[in-house]
This record gives structure tokens, sequence and C-alpha cells, in this order.
């Protein structure tokens, strides 16, 4: 592993003062014949501001775009097929998960040539930017920065007249506690928390309080069997007192945003990404606020990372015009007033100072969170090996089946913990 | 006349060309886009290939992995068979039950038989799925209805393992319309003369349905079932749909396919995919192989002399 890990300092762009670079200009475009493909995965909120940026772009500037869209769970199914086609889109939205593995088989194009040129990054923050390097050079611009989080339904809770406790300072304890004392004060099919027992980012803000994390820089699993075990007895346990819904109607929730517990109005507490807040938002009558995970310890559990990337394909037919349109999203300041904060908060000084004012309430709430998220925070961690979207995916019926009952938790994490080991080997 | 080349290329063409000719678009459509990947798949079998770079020569390794190291794919097989076995004969069953009714004489027949067969039509669509999900969760329609009448409060049916294939199996069966229109079919083949002569000599309904109907209909009932097990192997938009994708809970409803599925296009396997594929059609071949092999004991052709 090559690429400079010591991002700590990516926390560093969400400082509240911001530094007025108020001069930056924005070149014209140039006209460019070449039809351009743009993919990204998202949710109905997302696809709507994109594609009105798509429409803005054409019509500035006369260039043909071809928008594709898809949801996070067909999108790498959809991008791999296309790329196994020599297919790929020009213009690709990108995730840290996954941009190693493409850029380093050649289906990305590297970016360092257009920069001072079509793409225009003189704003853009350092630190973040860093984030899209892969092997020295740049293979992504970050679209912004988000953060894992604990979402609440702020209503339910101000009915109650419940004050919760500073978010930074509680612990996996505190929530138990917490879970504990509302109980019989919620509503009737109404659970303290989502139960977490599947969520990976969940797991590794668990292993990460503890000094350790998921993998390490070599790929391998850099947390140990006894985490795990008491990873899947703290939810269990939770769901055996009540504090988390039984199994079968949370395995109801297959990841769909529509589906999720404290959306649906069957839990207090879930688990979300910070830019996901305005999208929940969107699909619920309550307000709902967010809070740091409950994971105090040594060491803290979260970290900063770029929610996503765009990234530009090596087979692009015009790469100047994909290149402009990778740059609009970037830069512009009208498509960023369209786009605001849904990707994560942008790396742009000047796009950011253009847009934080005129923000609604709730995306007022992500940058306040990522404020306080910076101030106890770790560094980014190195990126994901190859089969870690399959590990990602067998915590599900290990959880699943601890959950049930079939097994007990020392049993359910043991396997899934030996089983992990097999499939880092198989790659 | 001596017996030329082109003499019995003749002859072929009058005894099978409009045969061939019958067959000619599914022949296009097999030649121009199926046998060239099918080709393709057979040769992926036996390298390692995760789309993103080209294949790499890997032996019997896939084929290697599945028989011996693979214990997912001893559940999927399991969840698959358990799936068929139950499936595909209560299906037809209710099939032919329901065809024996609309064959009487029951005034607008044909508006019954629209409407029975509708759910076939509707059946292995995203929509159908997405409402099975609906009807049968948690706080679904089929709870509602049980709490209502019994008082008690099911479990989210789709999404417990003890009772998730079995809401699959049902909406298989839900789609009993294209055999029962084949059945139907055959019915309307059986000598009614038959039937008249078994009740001048008292035969019960019963026995006239065993002696008559299901002898006669034998060969119907084979080919629906030949057609239906084949089915019932692949079966795939259901389980995913109403899994959320993920074969869930507890890999209950991770049926062979979709587990193939996840491997070629979420984990990036297309070798070991595309082995899962061949060994998916040897599995369904040695399936239809017995079907045909006890054919002869059990089905009997009119045309036949015996």
């Amino acid at each position: 592993m090559t690429i400079k890990l010591n991002r700590r300092a990516f926390g560093g762009l969400l400082g509240s003062t911001i530094a007025a670079s108020a001069l930056a200009g924005h070149r014209a475009f140039a006209q460019s014949g070449g039809n351009v493909r743009l993919i990204w995965w998202g949710n109905p909120e997302r696809d709507k501001r994109t594609n009105a940026v798509v429409d803005q772009y054409i019509a500035a500037t006369g260039a043909k775009v071809t928008p594709e869209t898809y949801a996070w769970g067909d999108y790498w199914q959809k991008l791999a097929t296309q790329a196994a086609g020599g297919n790929l889109p020009d213009v690709i939205q990108m995730d840290y998960r996954f941009i190693f593995e493409y850029a380093r088989r050649g289906q990305l194009a590297a970016l360092d040539e257009f920069v001072g040129n079509e793409l225009e990054l003189d704003d853009f923050d350092p630190n973040q930017m860093e984030s899209g390097r892969v092997d020295g050079k740049l293979y992504g611009v970050s679209m912004g920065a988000n953060s894992m989080t604990h979402v609440y339904n702020k209503t339910m809770l101000d009915k109650i007249g419940f004050e919760l406790p500073d978010s930074t300072k509680w612990t996996a304890d505190d929530y138990v506690a917490i879970g504990r004392e509302l109980k019989d004060q919620l509503p009737e099919g109404v659970y303290f928390s989502e139960n977490m027992g599947i969520q990976e980012p969940r797991l590794q803000t668990w292993v990460r309080s503890r000094g350790k994390d998921l993998y390490n820089a070599d790929g391998q699993l850099a947390f140990d069997v006894e985490d795990m075990v008491d990873y899947f007895e703290y939810w269990k346990m939770m769901q055996d007192e009540g504090l988390t819904p039984p199994a079968d109607l949370q395995a109801q929730d297959s990841g769909k945003m529509e589906e999720r517990m404290h959306v649906i109005g069957r839990s207090l507490f879930g688990f979300i990404h910070s830019n996901q807040l305005v999208a929940n938002q969107n699909l619920m009558e309550d307000e709902i606020e967010i809070v740091m995970i409950p994971n105090a310890g040594d060491q803290p559990g979260q970290y900063l990372k770029p929610s996503m990337f765009l990234s530009m394909s090596e087979n692009a037919s015009d790469k100047s015009a994909a290149a402009q349109l990778l740059n609009y999203f970037i830069t512009n300041p009208d498509a960023n007033d369209i786009l605001l904060i849904e990707r994560g908060v942008t790396g742009d000084a000047s796009i950011r100072e253009r847009i934080l004012p005129g923000l609604t309430e709730t995306e007022q709430k992500i940058i306040k969170y990522l404020d306080l998220v910076s101030t106890w925070v770790g560094p980014l961690p190195p990126p994901p090996p190859q089969n870690a979207g399959e590990i990602d995916r067998a915590l599900r019926p290990a959880w699943e089946s601890v959950a049930f009952g079939q097994v007990d938790a020392k049993t359910g994490a043991t396997e899934f913990y030996e089983n992990a080991k097999r499939i880092l080997e198989r790659s | 006349m001596p017996s030329t080349a082109s003499g019995r290329l003749s002859r072929f063409w009058q005894k099978n060309g409009a045969g061939y000719m019958f067959l000619l678009p599914w022949l296009i459509g097999f030649l121009g886009l199926t046998l060239g990947p099918t080709l393709a798949s057979f040769y992926l079998s036996f390298t390692d290939y995760d789309l993103l770079t080209s294949p790499r020569w890997s032996g019997l390794k896939n084929y290697e992995y599945a028989f011996l190291y693979d214990r997912r794919l001893g559940n999927a097989i399991e969840v698959t068979f358990t799936y068929v076995l139950w499936s595909v004969p209560l299906k037809l069953a209710v099939a032919l039950g329901l065809a024996m009714v609309l064959d009487r004489s029951v005034r607008g027949v044909s508006f019954y038989r629209a409407t029975f067969y509708l759910p076939s039509l509707l059946g292995a669509s995203v929509a159908i799925a997405v409402l099975w999900r609906q009807l049968f969760g948690a706080d679904g329609l089929v709870n509602q209805l049980l709490f209502m009448v019994t008082g008690i409060q099911g479990p989210a049916w789709v999404t417990h393992p003890d009772y998730a294939l079995s809401t699959l199996i049902v909406l298989a069966i839900w789609q009993f319309g294209s055999p029962m229109i084949i059945f139907l079919a055959g019915l309307r083949q059986v000598p009614q003369d038959l039937y008249e002569a078994a009740s001048m000599d008292g035969a019960s309904g019963w026995r006239q349905f065993r002696k008559i109907t299901l002898p006669l209909l034998a060969p119907v009932i084979f080919f629906n079932l030949v057609l239906q097990t084949i089915e019932a192997f692949k079966a795939f938009t259901q389980a995913y749909i109403v899994s959320g994708g993920t074969g869930g809970p507890v890999d209950s409803t991770l049926f062979y396919s979709l587990y193939l599925y996840e491997e070629a296009f979420a984990n990036f396997r297309m070798g070991y995919a595309s082995a899962l594929a061949w060994l998916l059609l040897v599995i369904i071949a040695i399936f239809t192989a017995i079907a045909f092999g006890t054919s002869k004991y059990w089905v009997y052709y009119e045309d036949e002399s015996r």
C-alpha cells in the first residue's frame, strides 16, 4: 500500500471557520460534440437533483449527456458488467470501497492531466482531494464528506420529554441504559433501537473504538474474534430485552431506505450515514435528528470519509468533454445550488461558502453534526480489500442465525469470523 | 431410382421442412443469441474471471470448489430441491383440479378460465413479488386477517426462516394457469363415450378419474411435469424480490439461481458462477432423464399399439 494514510487532517476541512476565497473564477465551457454518459447510484431525491443539473448543463453548453441511475445494490453489478463489455459510462460515481479496484485494473482515467485545465480545483480542500488518489494518481474527485451516525425520532423523544446526554461522551452501555429507561414510555409497537447486528459500518465503529479496525493495510482482518462475540452478544441482549425489534420484523429491512425501522416508525433510533439525513427526512412525517454513535472509548470509533467520488472511464471517447461535465458538478455554482449537500459536504471552499447560508434546517443539521464529529474522529481507514463486500453481505445471515436463535451469539460470531477469513483467502 | 444425395435431401425436406419452418423463429434466436454465450460460459467455467480483468485458466478448480468446499452451495441445493419437490406436484394438482371443474359446461367458463390464468400472466413479475412481500409482511394483509379472525398475531412470514420458503411455494402454486390451460386442452381430447360407457357400468366418479382421465391424460401430465420442474429449478425473480435480494432470512430462500447470480454479479466470480450454471444444467438434465426414463411405465400414448 503506497498511498499516504495520514488523513486525520481530512476532518480539518469541516472546521467551522471557512477561509473566504470569494474570487473563484469559473471559465466558460468549451463546446463539445461528443455524447457524455453519466452514471450514479442514488435515491429519488438525488436522482431529481442530478437530473436537474444535467438539464442545466445541457442548456448552458449545448453538450449531450445521457444520464443513468440505479439503486446501490444494483449499481455495482451493472457497472461490473459494463466494464466487462468495455462499455463503461464516461463519468462514473465511485465509492471508496471500489475506487482502488477499478483504478488498479485500468478501468479509470487518471485525472491529473486535466487538473488546471478542464478541472478547476484551486479552491478544493487538499485533504479531501487526497482521498481520491490511488498510487499517487488522482482517480476521483470527492463529492463530499460524511460520517456514520445514529439517527433518532426527535418528535417522539420530545413527546416523552427525554434529554439525551452529550453524544461525544456516551457509551454503548449508556445506550442500553437509556433504552431500558425509555422502553415503557414508547408507543405500542415502537422499539427503542433498530437492531444493528447486520450493520457492517456499526461494527467498524465498535472495533475502532477499541483501537482496532475491520481491515489493515494488507487486507487482513484487524480485529479479534472476541470483539465479534461481544458485538453479537450485545445486540442479542438488546433483542432479548425487547429494546430492538424481534428478528422477523427486523429482517424485513433489506437495506432499502424506505424499509428501515426508524423510517417506518417502528424504532426510535437507527443507523445511517450523515448525508442520508435529507433523504430519510423526506420519507418521514416526524422530525429526525442525528447524534454520534454511542461508542466513547479509548479511541474514536468514527471517521470522516469521502461519501463518493466522480471518476472518469479510461475508455471515455471524449475525455475533455467528460472532464468538463465532471468539473461542472464539482465547481459550478448553479449546479451546486441544486445539489447542495445531498452527496455530502463539498470540498470546494467557494461553493461551500456560497451554499451554506441557504441550506434548509435539515441540511444545517448535517453541517453541525460533521463539525461535532470532527472534534472526536480517527483517521480514514485503509481501503477495504477486494472481498470486503462479500464479507459485508455474509454478516447478514450470520447475525440472523443468532437473532432467530439457531445458534448462540458466541458460535455465530466465531463462525462469521472464520468465514470472513476464508473469504479473504479465496480472492 | 438410385438414392442420390439430392434425392435424400429433397425427401428430408418433404418430410421435415414444415417442422423446421415452424422451428425457425426459435432456431434463429438460439443460434444468433443464445449459443455464443452458452459456449462462452462453458469456457469461462474453467477460468478465474472477475469481469474487470481477462479470464485466467484455472482448470477444474471451480468444479472442485463447488463439490468439496462450498457450504452455501449445499444449502442452496437443499432449498431449491425443497422448493421443486413441494411446488411442482402441488401446482400440477391444483391445475388439474381446476381444469376438471372448468371442463364442465359451466356458464361463463371462458371468464373463469381467463381469471384463473391471470396470476400466471403476472406471476413471475417483479410487481407480484413485491405484492407478496407486502401481503406476508409483519403488518401485511395476511396477518391483519389472521388477527381479525383468530386474534393471533402472526409472524412476518416472508422474513422468518421457518416460513419464508413456504410463502414462495404458495406463490408458485398460485401460478397454476399455464399447466391448467394445457390440462384443459388435454381433457377435451378424452373421448366422452368412454365416460358414458363407464357410468353405464356403474363406475364411480373417482374410479372414472383413475381409470379413464388419468391414463388418457398421462402424456399431458408428463409434459407439464417436465416443463414445471425445469421452471422451478430456474426460479429466481420471486426469491430475489421477496427476500430483498438477500436470499434470507438466514439463507432460507437462497435458491440455486439466486446464489449463482450473487456469485457472478455481486462477488464478481463469473468463472465460478459459470461452473455453477453448468452444474445446474446437469442437475436439470438428470431430473428430466429420470422423468423420461420412467415415462414408459406410466405414460400411454393413444397412437401407440400395445
